[in-house]
């Protein structure tokens, strides 16, 4: 069995590497606006990682994911524009990490030592992101309203050498290092002990309390950590895009993200990365070729993902690959 | 003996309906204690107020003399009351490493014994050839010794076993009754076990507890308990 997970693990991380050479690529083969716009759609995958790790992983579906990506956002837009008097764009991206952690605790402690589960807790994230929406509609003095936000692209000093985060390529390498980095911290995490106690939380919850496990609390820990990550992947989106409203924390975006994680697979972080980039990415295409109808394609591949794969796509190309592992 | 749990004058009411009433109930360290009654005799209901599941209504219970009435479910597991349910509860979409693996993770054990503690655990319940079978694909019967073994892996000292032996072929039922004696008689390990398969129950050659409608209605040896003219009566009625 050791053997079993090891290559298991062997197969994705193989797989990942694949991905992050490939994604490494891109500027030197298609260059120009996807240099530019790439790296968005990859925060775009550090938040759907964010809810594979809640939903996947522990079995909690949360419409709140862009409530904390954009807590993320506006920190750093208030970090880099000077509103918030210290600190740059790593401390703007800590802090951001930080926030969405404590107010994930905050809300999860509440929620799950009170037992609040399944649709309650939906409706109650839901209620999240309409908070942010408003919020940042309503604190116009320092979030500009519904105008939204400027953010300045800055020039970091990595000690070795200053980056200045303003050109495209610098700023594409920058956003693909850190996913990197993200992926494979929640990747070891996943696989540590708390990582098995989510997964075990997902496939009978009941049983691991009587094993002497106190869920409400790991929940809540799971929940903290998810939101720390869709914060963290909100304060670089906003570096990188320069602009952020209140429409990045409402309901409609995080549907969206809802979405990009069924499509791609929940149970996979690998699949939720690929799916957030390339899902969001196909519906930018779709909405330029037809505006009017992109939301409606988008639904198409949705319904038809979840009615043939369950799972998704990472889904069924794991049992794929498990049955051809079982003939052989 | 040393007195491992005791329950005085637990009473367990929902709405108008009395599950227990009065229940004093002792259990020595290592003693297995088998529990019978017909059905709706508040058998389940005893096992859930020790677990933790249910809160009694009045009453109290002592564990290593200490009074745990108010402790929570989880934290009764972890001093080692550990429950199996009626209806094998496991992690179905896990593979039996993986179940086993998780309750030696609940166990707070070092993760550094972790492979170690659950190959042992899956040699005691014999399923040490099934380790990568998924827990969905089991029999039930190996499904019941995977929870059992689950609640080794905990590192259970009394082990609240509801009816372990359900659904299970004769020849399986023997099998879990040998195992469950070498499990308390090697790891010195204390049961309560719920059954109705009065085979089993005279293979485990241990104490009975009889309850009926909520109280305690007999104790004995199995010898006893099947001669007495009572406890015959209330299973097959008097009139």
């Amino acid at each position: 069995m050791a053997f079993h997970i090891l290559a298991r693990f062997d197969g994705e991380a193989k797989f990942a590497v694949v991905v992050f050479v490939l994604l490494a690529l891109i500027p030197a083969a298609l260059g120009g606006y996807t240099t530019y716009i790439l790296p968005q759609y990859m925060c775009f995958g550090i938040l759907a990682m964010s809810l594979a790790l809640l939903w996947g992983y522990t079995g909690i579906l949360s419409f709140g994911q862009a409530g904390f990506f954009a807590i993320g956002g506006y920190l750093m837009g208030l970090v880099l524009s000077g509103a918030i008097p210290f600190g740059g764009f790593v401390v703007a991206l800590l802090l951001a990490a930080g926030l969405g952690y404590v107010v994930a605790a905050l809300l999860g402690y509440f929620l799950f030592s009170a037992g609040v589960r399944d649709a309650y807790f939906v409706i109650v994230t839901l209620a999240l992101s309409i908070i942010v929406e408003q919020l940042a509609v309503s604190q116009s003095q320092l979030t500009g309203g519904w105008n939204g936000m400027f953010v300045m692209r800055p020039e970091v000093d990595l000690v070795v050498a200053k980056v200045n985060l303003y050109g495209d390529l610098p700023a594409f390498y920058t956003v693909l290092a850190i996913v990197a980095l993200v992926y494979v911290l929640l990747h070891v995490y996943t696989r540590s002990r708390h990582g098995k106690i989510l997964v075990g939380i997902r496939e009978n919850e009941a049983r691991l309390t009587s094993l002497g496990v106190n869920t409400a609390w790991k929940k809540t820990l799971a929940f903290a950590l998810s939101g720390a990550v869709a914060a963290f992947g909100g304060a670089l989106y906003a570096m990188h895009s320069g602009f952020v409203s209140p429409s990045l924390g409402g309901v409609l975006f995080s549907t969206e993200v809802v979405v990009w994680v069924a499509i791609a697979g929940r149970t996979s972080l690998l699949g939720a990365l690929l799916g957030g980039i390339a899902v969001s990415w196909l519906s930018s295409i779709i909405s330029a070729w037809t505006p009017a109808y992109w939301q409606l394609f988008v639904g198409l591949i949705f319904i038809v993902t979840i009615v043939f794969f369950r799972d998704g796509v990472a889904g069924a190309i794991a049992q794929i690959s498990r049955k051809r592992r079982s003939k052989t | 003996m040393t007195v491992l749990l005791q329950t005085k004058g637990l009473t367990k009411r929902f709405q108008g309906l009395v599950a227990n009433e009065d229940v004093d109930f002792t259990l020595s360290m290592g003693e297995v204690r088998s529990v019978i009654g017909p059905n709706g005799a508040g058998k389940t209901t005893f096992i859930s107020m020790i677990s933790g599941h249910l809160r009694p209504t009045s009453g109290a219970i002592f564990y290593n003399g200490q009074d745990i009435t108010r402790q929570s479910l989880p934290v009764r597991a972890s001093h080692g009351i550990i429950r199996k349910f009626q209806t094998p509860s496991v992690f179905t979409g896990l593979s039996v490493y993986q179940n086993i693996e998780l309750s030696v993770i609940a166990s707070r054990a070092a993760s550094r014994h972790t492979a170690a503690r659950v190959g042992e655990v899956m040699e005691l319940v014999r399923l040490n050839d099934q380790a990568r079978t998924l827990a969905s694909t089991l029999s039930h019967g190996q499904r019941q010794w995977l929870e059992i073994g689950m609640l080794l892996g905990a590192q259970a000292q009394l082990l609240l076993l509801d009816e372990p032996t359900a659904g299970m072929t004769a020849e399986e039922t023997n099998a879990t009754g040998v195992l469950i004696n070498d499990l308390t008689q090697e790891l010195n390990l204390s049961a309560i076990i719920i059954e109705h398969d009065i085979n089993f129950i005279k293979s485990l050659k241990a104490p009975i507890t009889v309850l009926h409608l909520g109280k305690v209605f007999r104790e004995g040896t199995f010898e006893q308990i099947s001669a007495d003219p009572e406890v015959r009566a209330i299973y097959l009625g008097t009139d």
